[in-house]
């Protein structure tokens, strides 16, 4: 952030934006249109952040089990390439991470990322088994990277309806990556999945308005002028940490 | 009670390698505790009888190849996590509230080649003035330019830098730096050897031999390494080497016995000295 201290104003604090489908849209449109950012560079930002969050909601010294095991599913689109990212630093970071990732994107863009967790060992799941109970004994954690604020909602088919299915029944704490999968990005799923804790990439989304859980914003890279433009209103940082807890 | 052991077990669990899928109950059960116990043995092991490994110049070129052919990652990602280990290191160095001048100015210098992208990233001023024509290097520009991060068009003499910034980052040249120094940045490299503000040089000092060093080059005050420290960083004096670029894949590190330290946290640097 660059603006110095005497652009500060005496005037009260504006609340934090909760943004639409089609803000989301333009603003990421913005970011790679005007400002140049790379695809792969902003998935790489968000995937950090989403992994530096988790750390501090469910920190290794807190989880219960033996391991520190954590099972990452990702969806075919932009919020499962983050959850990839996700899922290799946390690596990095000591975690172990087990991958589901049923359909694999297809652009080579999104392949990258799926190398770069097999090769940094990480195992895959070749099938998300239905028995919920193998899952709330063998990981202490789900991160939902399935479906993000990209998703058409009318296009979810197999094996999607199938796993929110399962994890609307494990009682290891979900945390969603952006958007709970299965939401609406404007008003959350009466009936969806309920994750113990959120992490909104950027600014948080119309459907996080009143989320009860654990509200985290991740990522630290939004020029002041797009912040500006659409009023966001981001909360200040904490020294050079990319996460903050809302 | 199960556990991963027994997904292993069922034949539901694949490992990376091949992709193929285990079916051998006995054999899964162990390949699946050795996938992350024996990383962690072995990082133990690493710390406490071996030092971290300083790279030559073709051994730095390798890895880096590597990175990008076996690993697959991109340019973008790397130099993003590298940018911000490099950020990150110099606010430890020299935080917001330690700067003697206000505002807090610093001097980005960059170079023409990967290295002048990682610098890019206080109230940094940048000077770059032989911009390479890659989108990526362009990209990286318009972002700076976006976030009214202002481009000087010339180096300043010393004594001006002296005035004006807190420091100076010095990401001109990297490891891959061989031979004679060109214009502009044989002059930016005069004027760096005068100014009296600390230096925080990206990888490599600029003018720097990579394995050798240089007696009478840029002495810079903070040094931060990127994936692993080069041989030059033995004849490093300044006060503080940092180690950054969190992102060296276990099997890499294993490959080449770099024997990294272990980063505090979630930290995307290590202090060396």
């Amino acid at each position: 952030m660059n603006h110095s201290s005497n652009e500060k104003e005496p005037e009260t604090i504006e609340p934090l934006r909760y943004l639409s489908k089609t803000e989301v849209a333009t603003v990421e449109t913005e970011l790679l249109r005007d400002y140049r950012f790379g695809q792969q560079q902003l998935i790489e930002i968000w995937g950090h952040a989403c992994a530096i969050a988790i750390t501090k909601a469910f920190p290794l010294s807190s989880l219960s089990k033996k391991q520190p095991t954590l099972l990452v599913v990702c969806g075919p689109e932009q919020n499962g390439s983050i959850g990839l990212v996700c899922a290799r630093h946390l690596r990095m970071f000591e975690y172990e991470p087990t991958i589901f990732y049923p359909k694999r994107s297809p652009q080579s863009l999104h392949q990258d990322f799926t190398v770069q967790c097999e090769k940094m060992d990480i195992p895959f799941l070749s099938y998300l088994p239905t028995e919920v109970q193998l899952l709330n004994d063998a990981y202490n954690l789900v991160i939902d990277a399935i479906l993000g604020p990209e998703t058409d909602l009318k296009e979810v088919k197999e094996p999607y309806a199938g796993m929110l299915v399962t994890l609307k029944q494990v009682k290891i704490p979900i945390v969603s990556v952006d958007v709970p999968s299965g939401w609406d990005v404007d008003e959350p799923a009466k009936d969806g999945i309920n994750p113990e804790v959120l992490i909104s990439l950027t600014a948080p989304k119309k459907c996080a308005t009143g989320f009860s859980g654990k509200h985290f914003l991740a990522g630290r890279f939004l020029p002041y002028d797009i912040q500006k433009k659409y009023e966001l209103n981001l909360p200040e940082f904490p020294g050079t940490e990319c996460v903050i807890e809302l | 009670m199960l556990g991963v052991r027994a997904l292993f077990g069922i034949g539901l669990l694949v490992t990376s390698r091949g992709g193929s899928v285990l079916t051998h109950t006995g054999a899964c059960a162990r390949v699946a505790s050795n996938i992350y116990n024996k990383d962690l043995a072995h990082r133990q092991a690493c710390t406490m009888a071996n030092t971290i490994k300083y790279l030559g110049q073709e051994e730095a070129q390798h890895i880096d190849e590597e990175l990008f052919n076996e690993y697959s990652f991109s340019v973008d990602q790397l130099m993003e996590l590298a940018g911000l280990s490099c950020a990150t290191a110099v606010s430890k160095g020299y935080p917001l509230q330690s700067l003697l001048k206000s505002p807090p100015r610093v001097l980005v210098i960059c170079g023409p080649g990967n290295n002048g992208g990682d610098g890019l990233g206080y109230e940094p001023s940048v000077l770059y003035p032989k911009r390479p024509n890659k989108q990526l290097f362009q990209n990286l520009t318009t972002q700076c330019e976006k976030m009214d991060i202002s481009f000087l068009t010339e180096m300043p003499e010393a004594d001006v830098v002296d005035e004006v910034y807190n420091l100076v980052v010095d990401a001109i040249f990297g490891f891959s730096f061989k031979g004679a120094v060109r214009e502009p940045f044989g002059d930016i490299l005069s004027q760096l050897k005068k100014t009296t503000v600390p230096i925080a040089s990206v990888d490599i000092p600029s003018g720097w031999d990579v394995e050798k060093g240089c007696p009478d080059g840029i002495q810079p005050d903070m040094l931060i390494s990127l994936t692993a420290p080069k041989k030059a960083a033995n004849h490093f004096k300044g006060r503080y080497h940092f180690l950054g670029g969190r992102f060296v894949p276990p099997a890499l590190e294993k490959k080449y016995q770099l024997n990294l330290p272990q980063y505090p946290g979630t930290d995307c640097v290590y202090q060396l000295n």
